[in-house]
């Protein structure tokens, strides 16, 4: 009988500061034991309990992608006990993670389909991962167009700066970047994700939208892409309810009779609109 | 069929005691509980029911999920999975029920909780017919009966001075090993059968149209009406055998810890609340309503069947009497006026 | 009874009728013998829903904080009292609550009766002239009224409503010191140090940490429990940790010096039977002897244990 509650050991090999009001810190792990690594088959959209022994754990998505070997990475704002304690480890440090857990964005309905990524805020962790998977040269030929339109409040609050910088000179992909008002030395978009939506306005013919973000900016954008002619079935969201069994049984992150941590936390509008608005 | 002289049973706990962990009800304060028993005197056999049910045997209120030492680039777990065989003496078929229903939970497609489905498959039911159903029970309702035998190894009949024993399965068979007991006869079938005949749930809940009505009703009004009184507490949800939310915590000192796992609920605020603040059921309503609606309902979109078994401790439990069969009713009766 | 529960119900029915109130809380009929149920009544003739009896054992002052609307309440005794300390900590607004006050004569421990019974089930009971008919399937018993009564009742300094705008009923006589042998209680005094602690440690083994009697309780409304903060941890989360359960329940009382009226809302909402009127009862009594206050009394009188605020 396998035991889902017990944690694989992983080693903290890095730790940064990832925004620049520090809330936001980025951790890499590596397995201690090959065989939990192999063991750790996951997709993006898929999350993790990430345990601090001594203080508890907590579910994150990963941010890394599976064509990153080897490695695990979570971006984790302070917010509790757990991520509290998490921001206080160094490199070196030994931690738990266990999963994969939950559904993971519907890679196979994508195939062949334009995507189109929008993130608001630290929610776009398994965006990069998504972003990441589709920009492997493994998978690249698999899917059509890719925009990706993500915001910030402020250019020093946008994840993964360095890896935006080196997608926007790719050209298969179209990374649009917007911050809510106006910055010194901020080239770029300006204004919030559901406004500059509505101005891109990319295509929804033959296209997927996947939406990660604060409540208040899923809120707005859902109707700008409707708009656009996005069918609720292509509109893919991920929630993030209160979790901690991760595998449906501790009862906290029910949405209706679909639990966020076994069927989730992926969903279709089209799924979410069958579903009392519980999250 | 086998027959059980009542002053036998000390004798035979006696003998089961040394070979199993032997939990029984016995008396604590004013009500009883299921304890594990040293002796089988302890035992006490004409009860109602406990306060809290027997699934507290195979789901603790807070167990050790597995404990762990933080050594230098490592660390050393220990699993604490219960692998010591039990029997449950006097469990009432209710109470058996509900650990068909929590196996669904706990021994899902997808996942299986290894401490739960540990214990449930070394431990032997013996079970005990409620001859005199209280005011409060309502099994019949729920597909159950005062002599149901399903989920048990065995099943005792109170026929007076002896007990009629139904051997359900070969679990319970191997119990009474070496107990050489006389087959019942006639006479006694005979009483059993009387026994069983009177023994009536005076009460009935109509759970008829109630599964339609909670498919359309989550934004009826009744729903701030019906909890209005409600306080908040885990009393309805900790002494209830269907009811399995828990909380996994880490209690540490040093290097040293242990994950531990303790019963949670949803009436509470925190069970739901996100770390941004936000909290997706942040009123007594929303928490009562996921209460009745994960038993009547979401429990069965998903299993087929209603997480109740008609046992009553919530109507005896609830600090403010709101009882579980009244709301069902009004529920039900809410949408009489729709259709 | 009968004539209390027929003023209660033309009350509440003018005061709603009238519109003076949106909502009237009391108590209807329960679902089990010697209970009554806490009830909302919001249209004229629902009011006819409204009972008294000897099973209103909740203080429903616990329903009465921050309501936007305003509204009556039925209160006993110990409810205008929680009531009073309510109005002083700032949860209710006096101008938008009609107080409708009933002499109380106590409330029936249940307990006491399936004591009394020893297993066999009541069915039905029935109260007269201070003796209590107890039915069950193939019994009948009659008991005197004053076996039955909680603890807190039996010694209850203030049976009738110390705050209100409507009386209904006549005043009962107040319970003296003398009762408090009767109540047939533990004697907390009287045992050792060693014996409070083994005494608490053994009610309190049986605790499940429902919170049943937080939750009942008018005066415990903290936002955040401190049983429930996770930044520190005060407690172990574990109910089979005795010792956590018993600093759980004396932190919680000691939070509730000098606002407990000692009505026993907390004990009665136990599920598991766990005493906790001894710890209640001795915390009022230190208050009286030490600060020489009485909680929910007087509207002007403060709280002992209050922060003085100067406003200069």
């Amino acid at each position: 009988m396998k035991n889902p509650y017990v944690p694989a050991p992983v080693k903290l090999v890095r730790h940064v500061v990832e925004t620049d009001d520090n809330l936001i810190h980025s951790f890499t792990f590596q397995f201690l034991k090959e065989e939990d690594e192999k063991a750790f088959v996951y997709r993006p959209g898929q999350f993790a309990e990430v345990c601090v022994f001594g203080k508890g754990e907590s579910p994150f998505g990963m941010a890394s992608s599976p064509t990153e070997p080897g490695i695990l990475k979570f971006s984790v704002a302070r917010v509790g006990v757990v991520t509290s304690a998490l921001h206080e480890m160094p490199e070196g440090s030994i931690l738990g993670v266990r999963g994969p857990l939950g559904n993971s964005y519907p890679l196979e309905e994508f195939k062949g389909k334009n995507l189109v990524i929008i993130g608001g805020g630290f929610a776009f962790t398994t965006l990069r991962s998504l972003t990441t998977y589709i920009l492997h040269p493994d998978n690249r030929g698999d899917f059509g167009e890719l925009t990706v339109i993500y915001g910030a409040r402020n250019p020093g609050l946008l994840l993964y700066k360095d890896e935006l910088a080196g997608w926007e000179k790719r050209s298969d992909i179209n990374l649009i970047c917007t911050i809510d008002a106006p910055a010194d030395g901020w080239q770029k978009k300006v204004g919030f994700v559901p406004a500059v939506t509505k101005e891109v306005a990319p295509s929804s013919a033959d296209a997927y939208a996947v939406v990660c973000g604060p409540p208040v900016m899923i809120r707005f954008t859902i109707p700008v892409l409707e708009e656009l002619g996005f069918p609720p079935e292509r509109i893919i969201l991920s929630l993030e309810n209160r979790m901690k069994c991760g595998i449906g049984m501790c009862g906290r992150c029910n949405v209706g009779n679909k639990f966020v941590c076994k069927d989730g936390p992926v969903f279709s509008k089209a799924q979410l609109n069958k579903l009392p608005p519980e999250y | 069929m086998l027959l059980l002289n009542k002053d036998q049973i000390t004798s035979w706990l006696n003998k089961l005691i040394p070979a199993y962990q032997v939990f029984a009800p016995v008396k604590e304060g004013d009500y009883f509980c299921f304890q594990q028993i040293r002796s089988g005197e302890q035992a006490v056999l004409n009860y109602t029911n406990s306060r809290i049910p027997p699934k507290e045997i195979l789901f603790p209120r807070s167990e050790k999920l597995f404990c762990y030492r933080c050594e230098t680039g490592g660390v050393q777990l220990t699993e604490q999975v219960d692998e010591s065989k039990k029997v449950v003496v006097g469990v009432r078929p209710c109470d058996a029920k509900s650990f068909l229903l929590l196996d669904k939970v706990f021994n899902g497609d997808q996942y299986v909780d290894p401490y739960y489905l540990t214990r449930r498959n070394n431990t032997v039911l013996v079970g005990l017919g409620c001859n005199q159903p209280a005011a409060t029970c309502f099994c019949t309702s729920l597909s159950g009966g005062p002599f149901s035998a399903e989920g048990l190894d065995l099943l005792f009949v109170d026929i007076g001075d002896q007990y009629l024993v139904e051997v359900v399965t070969e679990r319970g068979k191997e119990l009474l090993s070496g107990m050489e007991l006389p087959v019942a006869g006639q006479e006694a079938q005979e009483a059993a059968r009387a026994v069983k005949e009177s023994a009536v749930c005076s009460t009935l809940v109509d759970l008829g149209g109630l599964k339609y009505r909670l498919d359309v009703n989550f934004d009826d009004p009744i729903w701030a009406l019906l909890a209005e009184k409600c306080l908040g507490c885990a009393a309805c949800t900790y002494t209830c055998p269907t009811c399995h939310c828990f909380d996994i915590v880490d209690e540490a000192a040093g290097k040293e810890g242990c994950r531990i796992r303790n019963w949670d609920a949803c009436m509470f605020p925190l069970f739901t609340l996100h770390g941004s603040g936000h909290n997706p059921r942040p009123t007594g309503k929303e928490r009562f309503r996921q209460r009745i609606m994960h038993k009547f309902k979401y429990f069965v979109d998903n299993y087929g069947t209603i997480a109740c078994v008609g046992c009553g401790r919530c109507i005896l439990s609830c600090p403010v009497n709101l009882d579980i069969r009244q709301v069902i009713e009004q529920i039900s009766q809410a949408g009489g006026d729709q259709q | 009874m009968r004539e209390l529960t027929g003023a209660i119900q033309e009350t509440a029915e003018r005061l709603l009728r009238d519109k003076e109130v949106e909502l009237v809380v009391g108590f209807a009929a329960g679902s089990l013998p010697l209970r009554n149920t806490p009830c909302f009544i919001r249209r004229p003739h629902e009011a006819q829903n409204l009972v008294w009896g000897y099973g209103c054992e909740n203080n429903l002052a616990v329903f009465l904080r921050r309501r936007p609307e305003k509204l009556a309440v039925v209160a006993k005794g110990c409810d205008s009292r929680s009531i009073v300390e309510l109005i002083k900590e700032n949860q209710i607004n006096r101008e938008k609550l009609v107080i409708i006050g009933v002499p109380c004569r106590g409330m029936i421990d249940r307990r006491k009766v399936n004591r009394l019974l020893a297993g066999k089930e009541l069915l039905e009971a029935e109260v007269n002239d201070g003796q209590v008919r107890l039915k069950g399937r193939d019994f009948q018993e009659t008991v005197l009224l004053e076996q039955l009564l909680h603890d807190s009742c039996l010694t209850c300094p203030h049976p009738n409503p110390v705050l209100y705008d409507i009386l209904l009923g006549e005043p009962v006589p107040a319970k003296g010191a003398d009762s408090r042998s009767k109540a047939g209680e533990v004697d907390w005094e009287a045992k050792a140090p060693a014996e409070k602690r083994a005494y608490l440690f053994a009610e309190l083994s049986r605790c499940i940490r429902c919170y049943a009697c937080r939750q009942a309780c008018p005066m415990c409304f903290c936002e955040e429990c401190f049983a429930d903060c996770s930044v520190p941890e005060w407690l172990s989360r574990s109910s089979l940790n005795v010792q956590d359960n018993v600093f759980f329940q004396a932190v919680r009382v000691i939070h509730l010096a000098g606002r407990c009226v000692d009505c026993g809302a907390c004990d009665r909402a136990c599920p598991m039977g766990i005493n906790l009127h001894v710890l209640t009862s001795k915390m009022t009594k230190d208050v009286q002897e030490v600060f020489g206050y009485t909680a929910g009394v007087s509207l002007e009188e403060k709280p002992p244990l209050a922060a003085p605020i100067s406003l200069t």
